[in-house]
C-alpha cells in the first residue's frame, strides 16, 4: 500500500540464536532481578541477594578506613568473588551482581569534616539546594580499546612507583588501589576465558564446541591486550561497561560509532566479518548491559559529519531487538540524510523514544562556551538524560544536585508580603521589579549555601566516593594519581545542577505580573496568603490565576518571562565556582525526579498550583497546560539560549493516531525535530503511544502484551509495568499530543 | 432555541466592504495545521460568512459579533457571569449556563470576569503587526514541510483588504499562502488577494444552483463565476499557483452521484489544467459541542460518520472526471458492519 520509498531496510528479522537471548532478556526485565526502587527495570546488574562474603570483605577485615587503596581492594574482593557464567546462545557474556554501594558505605560519615558537611547540607537543601552529585560521566572507553589491561596496569605501576619513591602516600595509595582494580579485572576476564574453554571441551555439539572455543580465545586475549577484533571489541566493552557499573553509578559511553568504526571497518574489510554479524554481537551488547547510553552521529574535528557505517549497525541492533535501550543520534546541520532519516523511522516505528534526538551543534557551543578548546570540544558527547561531556575529561557531578526554584520564589513571595507590610513603600505597593529583585537575591542566597556545602564535600569526595574504574579509563588519574572526583583529577569538572519548578516560577511571575501589578485585582499580600493557604476559601481567585497564559503555548509574554528567568538562573549560578580548581556552577534546564520529589517541599504557587501538585517536568509545560499543540510548545520549548546550559529535553508525547494515518511517520519526526534544532531546541524525547493501552496497562500489569512496553521516565528508559504507581500517573497525565494542533 | 438554518441566514454584508479595518476579526490562530493545504501550516481563521451552510463545522466563524460562548468542563459553576451581566442575559438550568441571545449585546463583560475561562469571546481582533510576529514563530517549521499560512474562515474573502495585505506581507517573508474560501463575494475582492496567494482552496459544495440555495443560503452563480476568474487567474500568473477543489460530503446535502458528478463535469470541463487536486472531505460530527456552547441545535446533530461503501460510489463516480492522482478522499470514514 505504502508507496514511499524508504532509502534504509524498515526492520530486520531475528535469527533464532537472538530470539533466545531475547526471551531471557524480558524475563530478566519483568522478575525483578533489574529492579531499581521505585523507577522500574532500570539496573545494569542482576540482584541475586545480598553479597554473600561480607565478613571476609577487606573493609571489615581491616576495618574501614576512608582510603582509596581499600576502596580498591574491596571493589576487587567483590568482582573476584562475583561468579562466572555463560548462557545458552551467547557469544557476548558477562554479568554482575553488585556494586560497591553494596558492600561498603558511601557517605561522608567518616570525613574528618563529616559535621560540618552534614550541618551545610541541611542548611542548603533548606533553601532549595540540594547538593552532592556522584557519576554521570562518561569515561573514555576507547583507552581499554586501544591499550588493553596490561599496558593499563603498566602505567599503573610506573606512576606508583613515581610517587612512593617521591613520597607522596596520597596518590601512591590511589595508585595501589587501581592496581587492585586493574588485576581484578584481569582475573574476572581470565576466568570467563577458562570457563569456556572448559565448556569447550566438554561439548560434544561441534557448533556449540567452536562457541565457547571462540569465547574463550577472545576472553585469554582482551584479559591483557587490546582486542584484536570487532567481536572481541564488543566483548570488551561489555566487560569495560559492567566493571564501570560495579562502582555503582550511570555513565555514558561515549561515541560507539567513532571508537567501534576502526575495528569493523578491518574485519569486514579482511572478509572476517559480515554487517549482520557485526549487528548481532551490538545487539546481544545491548540487551546484556540493559540500557547504557551510547550516541552516534554528530561532527568530526573537522567540522565534517561524523556518521559511518558503524552509526548505522549500532542502530540497526536496537532495531533488531527493541525493548530498553538509550540511545542517542547527535543532530547537526550537515547530518547524512538518510542516516537521520533512518534514526527517525526507528523511533517512529518502535515508538519508545529511542533514539534520543539531540542538537550536537549546541553541545558543542555550550562546551566552547565554557571554555573548553576546539581540539577537545568536538569530542563531546550526548552521555545520558539531558547532559553531555568530553568522555574521560570531564567530571561535573550531571545530574543528580539540584535548585528548587519554587522554594526560593516563595522566599521572594514572603519578603514582597513583608515590603508592603511594614516598609510600606510610603504607602505603595510593591512593584514588579522590586519583587523580581527579591528574587535574584533569594538565589545567591541559595546559591552561596549550595557552593558552602559543595565546598566541604569536594575536600573529601575523592575518598569518599571515588569512582576509581571510571577514573582509570579516564585522562588524568593514573598519571596524576587522583580520583577523577578529586580535585584537578580530570580537566574539566564544572558543577552541574539541574534545576526543578522553573516553568512554575515563569507561570507564577507572569499571572502575578497581569492580575496584581497591571490589573491590580489583587494585592500582592492577598495573593500570598491565599497561597500559603493552598487557596483554601479562594477558588475564584486561583481559578484566575490558573487561567492566565502558561509557557509552553508559544505566547511571546510567557516565553520572554521563562528566558529572562533562565538568564538570571545561569548567569546568578555562573559567579559561584567550586573547590574543583574554581571551576563554575553550570545549570542545567532539566529535572530528574526532583519535580516529583520536591512538589512536598513548597506551598501553593500563583501559577494557580495547589500544594502538593507535581510541579512541571525540567522545560514541559505544566501537564494540561499546553493547550496550542505541539509546534507552539516547541517555539516555547528553544526560546532561551540553550548555549548557556547543560542541556534540557522536551518530552513529546504522542499518540498514534497524531499521524492519521500516515504512512511516512518517520518524515514528520525528521522535519520536526530539524526545524526545532534549527531554531535552538536542545533535545527531544518523544514517545509514540497509545494512552488507553498505558492506562490499561497500569490496571492489568499480568497481560502478556505490557511486558515489554518501554518508556522514558525522564531521563532513562524502564518498562512501564516495572514503575511505581505514582510515575506511572505521572506519565500518563504528560501524553498531550493526539491531533497535529 | 436557535435552531441552525440557511433560512434565518440574511446576507447583510455579501461585499464585505463593511469589514474593512486595521485590524482583522478572527476566531483562531491555529498552529500546526496539516489539512489547510500542502506541508505544516498556520491557519488563520477569519470571522463573518456570507455562507451558512447547515452543516457548518464553525459556527461561530458565521457572526461578525464577538459572541460569547461557554464550555462546561471549565466551569467552576461560581455564577460571576450571571452577577456581571449588565443586560441579565444570562440564566442556568440542569443542562449548565445559558445566554439568552435575544438580550445578550455582546459586551463580553462575563468572559471578562469569568475566572476560569468557561465563558469567552468567539473572536479576536488581530493588528497587522501581532498576526505576522504570530505566523512567523513557525517560520523553520514551514520551510522544513513545505508549508506556509492559510486563511480560512469563516470568509477570508470578507475582510479581503486587510488578506491582500497579510498575504503580501508574508510572501515578502518568502512565505507561501494559501486561500481557502466559498468564492461567495464580488470578483473585486478575489481580485485583491490572488496576486499574493500560492493555493487557492475553493469550495465546491453543490452544484445545482436551487439546492446549494437551500443548503447555504445562497445561489452557486457568482461562486462559479469566480471560480472560473480565478482559473484563469492562475493560467496567466507569474507566480506559482495552484486550485485545490474541495467538496464536503454532507449526507442528504451534498454527497449523492449527480452532485458529484455536476462538480465533476465542471472540472473536467473548465478548470482541469488549472486544478491540482480535488478534495472529497468526509463529513464528521466532532463539531455537536460547539453548536451545543452557542446554544443552538444543530441540524445533524446525532449524525454518524459516513461508512467506506457509502464514500466508493461517489469516488468512482469522481473518477470519471479527474484522474487518481488529483483526487483525494479525507475525513472521518467509518467502516462497514
Amino acid at each position: 500500500m505504502s508507496n514511499v520509498q524508504l532509502p534504509f531496510i524498515p526492520k530486520f528479522e531475528q535469527s533464532e540464536r537472538i530470539k533466545v537471548l531475547e526471551a531471557r532478556n524480558q524475563e530478566l526485565g519483568t522478575n525483578g532481578q533489574r529492579q531499581y526502587d521505585t523507577y522500574g527495570d532500570h539496573r545494569c546488574w542482576l540482584n541475586i541477594g545480598p553479597f554473600p562474603k561480607m565478613d571476609e570483605l577487606p573493609s571489615r577485615v581491616q576495618g574501614y578506613r576512608m582510603d582509596n587503596e581499600q576502596w580498591g581492594a574491596d571493589y576487587a574482593f567483590m568482582l573476584d568473588n562475583t561468579e562466572e557464567a555463560i548462557y545458552p546462545c551467547e557469544t557476548i557474556v558477562g554479568e554482575i551482581h553488585w556494586e560497591v554501594k553494596c558492600i561498603r558505605p558511601m557517605n561522608f560519615k567518616s570525613a574528618p569534616n563529616s559535621d560540618e558537611i552534614e550541618e551545610l547540607r541541611e542548611r542548603s537543601k533548606k533553601l532549595g539546594g540540594h547538593p552532592n552529585a556522584y557519576g554521570h560521566t562518561c569515561p573514555d572507553v576507547n583507552i581499554v580499546l586501544t591499550q588493553g589491561y596490561d599496558k593499563i596496569l603498566e602505567r599503573i605501576r610506573k606512576s606508583l612507583a613515581k610517587y612512593t619513591e617521591l613520597k607522596n602516600e596520597r596518590r601512591a595509595n590511589y595508585l595501589r588501589g587501581l592496581e587492585h582494580i586493574c588485576c581484578a579485572c584481569i582475573r574476572f576476564i581470565e576466568r570467563y576465558a577458562k570457563l569456556a574453554d572448559r565448556l569447550a571441551n566438554e561439548a560434544t555439539d561441534e557448533s556449540e564446541k567452536a562457541r565457547f572455543r571462540k569465547i574463550a580465545d577472545c576472553c585469554a586475549n582482551i584479559a591483557h591486550k587490546a582486542p584484536a577484533t570487532f567481536y572481541e571489541a564488543v566483548q570488551t566493552l561489555q566487560f569495560a561497561i559492567l566493571f564501570d557499573r560495579s562502582v555503582g553509578h550511570g555513565n555514558g559511553y561515549g561515541r560507539m560509532d567513532l571508537y567501534m568504526y576502526p575495528f569493523y571497518k578491518k574485519d569486514k574489510d579482511e572478509g572476517k566479518l559480515t554487517r549482520e554479524e557485526a549487528r548481532e554481537y551490538i545487539a546481544e551488547m545491548y540487551m546484556k548491559l540493559r540500557g547504557q547510553f551510547f550516541s552516534f552521529g554528530g561532527r568530526l574535528e573537522d567540522g565534517s559529519d561524523a556518521t559511518n557505517e558503524m552509526s548505522w549497525v549500532a542502530l540497526e541492533a536496537y532495531d533488531l531487538v527493541g525493548d530498553y535501550n538509550n540511545l542517542g543520534v547527535m543532530w547537526h546541520s550537515d547530518i547524512d540524510k538518510d542516516y537521520y532519516d533512518y534514526a527517525c523511522d526507528v523511533l517512529a516505528r518502535h515508538g519508545e523514544s529511542i533514539p534520543v534526538l539531540v542538537n550536537w551543534d549546541l553541545m558543542y557551543a555550550a562546551q566552547l562556551r565554557s571554555g573548553i578548546p576546539e581540539s577537545e570540544a568536538w569530542k563531546v558527547v550526548y552521555s545520558g538524560c539531558q547532559w553531555f561531556c568530553i568522555p574521560g575529561q570531564e567530571w561535573c557531578g550531571h545530574d543528580t544536585s539540584y535548585l528548587n526554584l519554587i522554594t526560593i520564589m516563595e522566599r521572594a513571595l514572603a519578603r514582597g508580603a513583608k515590603y508592603e507590610q511594614y516598609r510600606g513603600n510610603n504607602g505603595e505597593p510593591i512593584d514588579f521589579e522590586t519583587f523580581y529583585g527579591f528574587y535574584v537575591e533569594e538565589l545567591h542566597r541559595t546559591m552561596r549555601a549550595f557552593q558552602d556545602v559543595e565546598a566541604a564535600i569536594d575536600r573529601v569526595r575523592g575518598y569518599t566516593q571515588p569512582e576509581m574504574y571510571t577514573s582509570m579509563i579516564s585522562h588524568g588519574p593514573i598519571e596524576r594519581g587522583l580520583d577523577m572526583t578529586a580535585p584537578r583529577g580530570v580537566d574539566i569538572q564544572y558543577t552541574s545542577l539541574n534545576i526543578a519548578g522553573i516553568v512554575n516560577v515563569a507561570d507564577s511571575f507572569i499571572a502575578l505580573k497581569n492580575l496584581v501589578f497591571d490589573k491590580k485585582l489583587y494585592t500582592f499580600r492577598e495573593v500570598v496568603n491565599a497561597c500559603n493557604n493552598d487557596w483554601e476559601g479562594n477558588e475564584i481567585m486561583r481559578q484566575k490565576f490558573l487561567n492566565q497564559p502558561k509557557y509552553g503555548n508559544g505566547i511571546s509574554e510567557v516565553d520572554d518571562m521563562y528566558v529572562r528567568l533562565c538568564d538570571t538562573l545561569q548567569e546568578v549560578a555562573e559567579g559561584y565556582v567550586n573547590q574543583r580548581g574554581g571551576q563554575p556552577m553550570r545549570p542545567s534546564l532539566y529535572s530528574f525526579m526532583s519535580h516529583l520529589e520536591s512538589k512536598d517541599d513548597v506551598g501553593a504557587t500563583p501559577d494557580g498550583r495547589h500544594k502538593g501538585e507535581v510541579f512541571a517536568q525540567g522545560i514541559n509545560p505544566q501537564a494540561g497546560m499546553s493547550k496550542k499543540g505541539l509546534i507552539p510548545f516547541a517555539n516555547s520549548a528553544s526560546a532561551a539560549d540553550m548555549r548557556k546550559f547543560q542541556g534540557g529535553s522536551i518530552q513529546v508525547d504522542i499518540q498514534p493516531k497524531f499521524f492519521d494515518g500516515k504512512e511516512d511517520r518517520y518524515s514528520y519526526i525528521r522535519n520536526f525535530s530539524t526545524a526545532f534544532f534549527q531554531g535552538g531546541g536542545m533535545q527531544i524525547n518523544m514517545h509514540i503511544m497509545d494512552l488507553k493501552k498505558l492506562e490499561d496497562a497500569m490496571d492489568h500489569p499480568e497481560k502478556p502484551e505490557y511486558r515489554n512496553l518501554v518508556v522514558r521516565v525522564t531521563g532513562y528508559c524502564a518498562r512501564f509495568i516495572t514503575m511505581s504507581r505514582e510515575y506511572q500517573e505521572n506519565f500518563v497525565s504528560r501524553m498531550n499530543h493526539s491531533s497535529m494542533n | 432555541m436557535r435552531v441552525s438554518s440557511p433560512k434565518v441566514n440574511l446576507i447583510i454584508f455579501i461585499d464585505g466592504d463593511n469589514m474593512q479595518k486595521e485590524t482583522l476579526l478572527t476566531i483562531d490562530v491555529s498552529h500546526g495545521t496539516t489539512h489547510d493545504g500542502p506541508g505544516m501550516r498556520t491557519t488563520v481563521f477569519v470571522k463573518g460568512c456570507p455562507l451558512h451552510c447547515l452543516w457548518c463545522q464553525n459556527p461561530e466563524s458565521i457572526g461578525i459579533k464577538n459572541e460569547v460562548w461557554w464550555s462546561q468542563p471549565d466551569c467552576i459553576g461560581c455564577e460571576s457571569c450571571m452577577k456581571a451581566c449588565p443586560n441579565s442575559a444570562i440564566f442556568g438550568d440542569e443542562r449548565g449556563i445559558h445566554v439568552d441571545r435575544t438580550k445578550c449585546a455582546v459586551c463580553g463583560t462575563c468572559a471578562d470576569t469569568c475566572p476560569s475561562s468557561a465563558m469567552s469571546r468567539q473572536g479576536e481582533e488581530y493588528t497587522m503587526d501581532k498576526l505576522m510576529r504570530e505566523v512567523l514563530k513557525d517560520r523553520l517549521y514551514y520551510k522544513q514541510f513545505g508549508g506556509g499560512v492559510t486563511c480560512s474562515g469563516g470568509e477570508p474573502l470578507l475582510q479581503y483588504e486587510f488578506v491582500s495585505e497579510f498575504f503580501m506581507n508574508l510572501q515578502a517573508e518568502g512565505i507561501s499562502t494559501a486561500l481557502d474560501t466559498c468564492g461567495c463575494a464580488p470578483q473585486k475582492n478575489l481580485e485583491a488577494i490572488l496576486p499574493y496567494t500560492n493555493y487557492i482552496l475553493y469550495d465546491m459544495k453543490i452544484f445545482d444552483s436551487d439546492k446549494h440555495k437551500e443548503f447555504t443560503g445562497a445561489e452557486n452563480k457568482l461562486i462559479l463565476e469566480n471560480l472560473l476568474y480565478a482559473a484563469e487567474y492562475v493560467r496567466r500568473a507569474d507566480h506559482p499557483m495552484e486550485i485545490w477543489i474541495r467538496t464536503p460530503l454532507i449526507p442528504g446535502a451534498t454527497a449523492y452521484e449527480e452532485n458529484i458528478a455536476g462538480i465533476g463535469e465542471f472540472i473536467r470541463d473548465n478548470i482541469l489544467d488549472v486544478v491540482t487536486r480535488w478534495e472529497m472531505c468526509a463529513f464528521n460530527g466532532v463539531c455537536t459541542a460547539k453548536y451545543d456552547k452557542l446554544d443552538m441545535k444543530w441540524a445533524y446533530d446525532g449524525q454518524g460518520a459516513m461508512a467506506k461503501s457509502e464514500i466508493e460510489p461517489l469516488k468512482q463516480t469522481a473518477l470519471k472526471y479527474v484522474s487518481e492522482e488529483k483526487l483525494l478522499v479525507t475525513g472521518m470514514v467509518r467502516e462497514d458492519a
